[in-house]
């Protein structure tokens, strides 16, 4: 295992250490799936007592439960709870910005990001779940952390300023969660959404964005460059392009937030000058519920 | 000296600095510094937006405009500009420059020096050596010609000095290192010294005279000796300024004590264009003796300070005669109401005639006192200046001798009157008023002061003038006559309440105090005793300027130079020999100096308008401006983001 990956799996265990296990619900998983460790509360496939019930016609001569059915004149089938597995895609944007800090002593976004994925992931593992990155097959056990932890540091960053969730790995009854700072262009992601909810694929978005970015602190005159060098944009007055900038900012977030609500998931934002817990709080309500 | 126009400068090549100013237009300019580059992955969001103020990209120009014109403004004032100097009239020559150094330069001294300085520079600007001759009495030898710039740290070290200006007795051995075409630039106090005349006519014969009259008229206070102590107040202009008499109140701080206006006093007299006014020192007697100087308002110079000494200072009065308060019966004694009446303003000696005798007061007092032929030496000290006041009394009225009685300003019929009495029909007499002329002038006589008994005197012609005071009956109360430089005063009645109620009255003092005040103080004139007293040490002088200093080095001055009056190495001051201290006053009389043949400059053309403080104030207004504008651009814009 590298040194990186040794950090921030050791991280991601201290953020995720006070998490109580997260239990998915599961309300909307088809039945036909691999079974997992979450009780569906009611009767199906699985290895837990549920109930036993009268025998009707259709039953199978050995699904009567025998020991039961002595007990009394009539024959009693003994069903056992349905027992569904859950599985989570995690989707980090690998986008050139995504590396950004406003300041030397405050993580870059990415990092963040990755602290924050992967503490989920353990928390989904040790809720019994399976978990991958967005487009690999998801796993269960503590073992699969490690590998995600690996991915995700070995994954370099890409040169351009885009980086959209790869739609084409969405299945059905996934959980999809998306990390990501969107600022890019939003159009990928209204598609990506739009065809989640198609597929009944509900999740969350985190936009993980610096404090410089939500508080546009400069003055002057500064020629802003977006972090490939694409996008430039030039003023002598920088503040008082503020108003303007925040403005935009909110309206993306409105637009997001929008588009999510649509398909039945969620948007939260965390700022990198916040603690990493809050964020992990609010995905697991956000999951949980 | 740049001449652009109407404008000169003082220093021209502080102009050179003017053509920085495009440079600092162009960094004026370019004051928005290159913007700052910064990666940033927002930068979608701000693409499109417009700057909301677009201003800011470049320093408007009218800010810019300010800010050149208020540096330009400071340059050019640097630079020293004179509106409309004045022409350089004094030739282009060798320059001489003759400073009246004496008392009458003070109160204009910074004006002249200005005025000699700029003419150095003027000479020093033109290559040209010149000379300065400082009329103060201790230049010696011939002038040295030097080049026009080491001079000036010379004149501006230069004081006026305590005593009158003194020329150099020998023009032509001063001038001998002259050189040809000389211009002259004379700055005169404006009075006639000794010399002057001769030093014109030299300085005419070898080049251009520029005189330069002083800024207003010349003053100058003097002591007049006299029965009444006055001061003449001369002045060069006709308005006279108000004479301020300065001495330590009773706190001891030295304040103004009195004011003497002149004109009050006596009436303005004017002579060859000097008016002088008489002001008399009227003030009580207890002030009078605090006073340590006179000076004439508002005009700095020593000759308008008057020291006062001894002169003016308190009387000594002997009291001898007849004392019988040792028999308990004080309120008796004559002595008794002459010393309450006296003591306040003089300095009392008491004692046997010839015990005081030595002790040579200005006034003896004498109470009924009889046979003074025998004194030795009392004739001699009246006649060299002493004051006799005799009382009349029951002994004298004794005396069968009383006609040949000496030192007496009537004679007298013996015997005596008895007005009041109870075997005598007439009423007691009153005291007349005083005639307006008398020493007793303006005194107001009490209606209840009345005479019981007096000595009368025998009628002679001059008896009307000898009398200085009368009872209401017209026989004489109060006598006087002159014996050689002294007076001889007699009252015809008693110092005591026996004969008349005076003695009790408040007219007694006042009388008293009037007839101390008219005697002359012993040996007024220094040189008198010569053989007494060969030399005087400063004690205190003054500078030209009528401040008192400490003297530098007290030399001793010789009777005969301090006799002489101030002068190089004996100052203007306060000078103590012995036990007497004596002032060396500057101030004298005064005659107007005249020019013939000479230019004479006059003051509206000679300095030309100074522009400069108007250009630094324009300058710091611009600046003002600047601020406000820049505050105002710096508010817009925050205003808009707020």
């Amino acid at each position: 295992m590298k040194p990186q990956a040794d950090q921030l799996r050791a991280g991601a265990e201290a953020a995720s250490a006070a998490l109580p296990a997260l239990m998915l619900s599961a309300e909307r998983l088809a039945a036909a799936l691999v079974p997992g460790a979450h009780g569906q509360r009611r009767a199906g496939m699985g290895e837990d007592f549920w109930q036993y019930r009268p025998a009707t016609a259709g039953d199978t001569a050995r699904s009567i439960d025998w020991r039961r059915s002595a007990r009394s004149d009539a024959q009693f089938v003994r069903d056992r709870e349905a027992q569904v597995a859950q599985s989570a895609a995690i989707w980090v944007s690998a986008a050139a910005g995504m590396d950004y800090t406003g300041n030397a002593e405050r993580p870059s976004k990415r990092d963040r990001a990755d602290l924050l994925a992967l503490a989920l992931a353990m928390a989904l593992l040790a809720g019994g779940e399976r978990v991958a990155l967005a487009g690999q097959p998801p796993r269960p056990g503590r073992l699969q952390a490690e590998r995600m932890a690996e991915a995700l540091v070995a994954r370099a960053p890409l040169p351009g300023d885009e980086d959209a969730p790869p739609a084409e790995a969405l299945r059905p009854g996934q959980r999809v969660i998306l990390f990501d700072d969107f600022l890019g262009d939003p159009q990928p992601v209204l598609d990506y959404l739009a065809r989640a909810a198609g597929l009944g694929v509900q999740g969350a978005l985190l936009q993980v964005l610096d404090p410089d970015e939500e508080g546009f602190p400069w003055r002057g005159a500064v020629l802003f460059r977006s972090a490939s060098g694409a996008l430039r944009h030039d003023t002598r007055d920088a503040a008082g392009l503020r108003a303007a900038y925040l403005a935009r900012l909110a309206e993306r977030r409105a637009q997001l937030t929008g588009a999510a609500r649509m398909a039945g998931w969620h948007f939260g934002t965390h700022d990198t000058g916040a603690a990493p817990s809050q964020a992990l709080l609010w995905l697991w309500s956000v999951l949980e519920g | 000296m740049l001449l652009i126009g109407p404008i000169g400068f003082l220093t021209p090549w502080i102009l050179a600095a003017l053509a920085a100013l495009p440079v600092l237009w162009l960094i004026l300019r370019a004051m928005p510094p290159s913007p700052k580059l910064v990666r940033f992955p927002g930068t979608r969001l701000l693409l499109g937006l417009k700057d909301p103020h677009p201003v800011a990209r470049h320093t408007p120009w009218w800010l810019l405009l300010l800010r050149v014109l208020a540096i330009a403004a400071l340059i050019l004032g640097f630079a020293g500009p004179v509106w409309k100097p004045s022409p350089d009239q004094a030739g282009q020559g060798p320059l001489l420059v003759v400073m009246d150094a004496g008392w009458a330069a003070a109160p204009d001294w910074p004006q002249r020096q200005a005025r000699a300085l700029r003419a150095l520079d003027r000479a020093a600007a033109a290559g040209q050596p010149a000379a300065l001759l400082v009329a103060d009495g201790t230049a010696t030898g011939a002038l040295p010609f030097l080049p026009a710039t080491e001079l000036a740290a010379q004149l501006r070290a230069l004081r006026p000095a305590a005593w009158e200006t003194r020329y150099p007795p020998d023009p032509q051995a001063a001038l001998a290192e002259a050189p040809a075409g000389l211009s002259v630039l004379w700055l005169s106090d404006g009075l006639d010294h000794p010399g002057r005349a001769e030093w014109l006519a030299a300085l005419a014969g070898r080049g251009g005279v520029t005189v330069v009259p002083p800024d207003g008229p010349r003053q100058s206070l003097e002591l007049v000796a006299g029965d009444q102590p006055a001061l003449r107040l001369r002045s060069t202009g006709a308005a006279a300024a108000d004479v301020l008499a300065i001495g330590l109140d009773p706190q001891g701080t030295p304040r103004e004590l009195a004011r003497l206006r002149p004109g009050e006093g006596g009436g303005a007299s004017a002579d060859a264009g000097v008016t002088s006014w008489l002001v008399p020192i009227d003030l009580p007697s207890e002030l009078r003796n605090r006073i340590t100087r006179f000076e004439v308002e508002g005009h700095g110079s020593a000759g308008a300070v008057l020291l006062a000494d001894d002169s003016l200072r308190r009387r000594k009065v002997a009291l001898a005669g007849d004392d019988r308060a040792g028999e308990g019966q004080r309120l008796l004694s004559p002595l008794h109401y002459l010393r309450r009446a006296l003591a306040p303003t003089t300095d009392l000696i008491e004692g046997g005639l010839g015990d005081v005798l030595q002790a040579s007061p200005d006034v003896i007092v004498l109470a009924d006192q009889f046979g003074l032929a025998e004194e030795p030496g009392l004739r001699e000290w009246v006649e060299g200046g002493g004051l006799l006041i005799r009382f009349a009394g029951p002994r004298m009225a004794a005396s069968e001798r009383l006609a040949e009685e000496p030192l007496l300003p009537v004679r007298l019929r013996a015997g005596g009157r008895d007005i009041g009495g109870a075997l005598a029909w007439g009423e007691p007499r009153s005291v007349a008023p005083f005639a307006a002329d008398g020493p007793f002038a303006g005194l107001s006589v009490p209606q209840d002061a009345t005479v019981r008994a007096q000595l009368l005197a025998e009628p002679a012609p001059d008896l009307g003038d000898r009398t200085i005071a009368q009872l209401s009956d017209g026989t004489p109360l109060v006598t006087r006559a002159a014996l050689g430089q002294g007076q001889l005063v007699l009252f015809h009645t008693t110092a005591n309440a026996e004969w008349s109620n005076l003695a009790i009255s408040g007219l007694f003092v006042e009388m008293l105090d009037r007839l101390v005040r008219s005697a002359r103080v012993g040996s007024a004139a220094p040189e008198a005793d010569r053989a007494e007293q060969p030399f005087w040490l400063p004690e205190l002088v003054l500078d030209g300027f009528g401040r008192t200093t400490e003297p530098q080095d007290a030399t001793p001055v010789a009777a005969a130079d301090f006799a002489r009056g101030p002068a190089p190495g004996a100052p203007a001051g306060l000078y103590r020999g012995g036990e007497r201290v004596a002032a060396l006053n500057a101030g004298g009389p005064m005659a107007p100096a005249d020019w013939p043949g000479a230019r004479i400059e006059r003051a509206a053309e000679a300095p030309g308008l100074d522009l400069r403080g108007w250009l630094v104030a324009l300058a710091a207004v611009l600046f003002a401006l600047d601020a406000l504008g820049s505050a105002w651009l710096a508010r817009g814009r925050q205003g808009a983001t707020a």
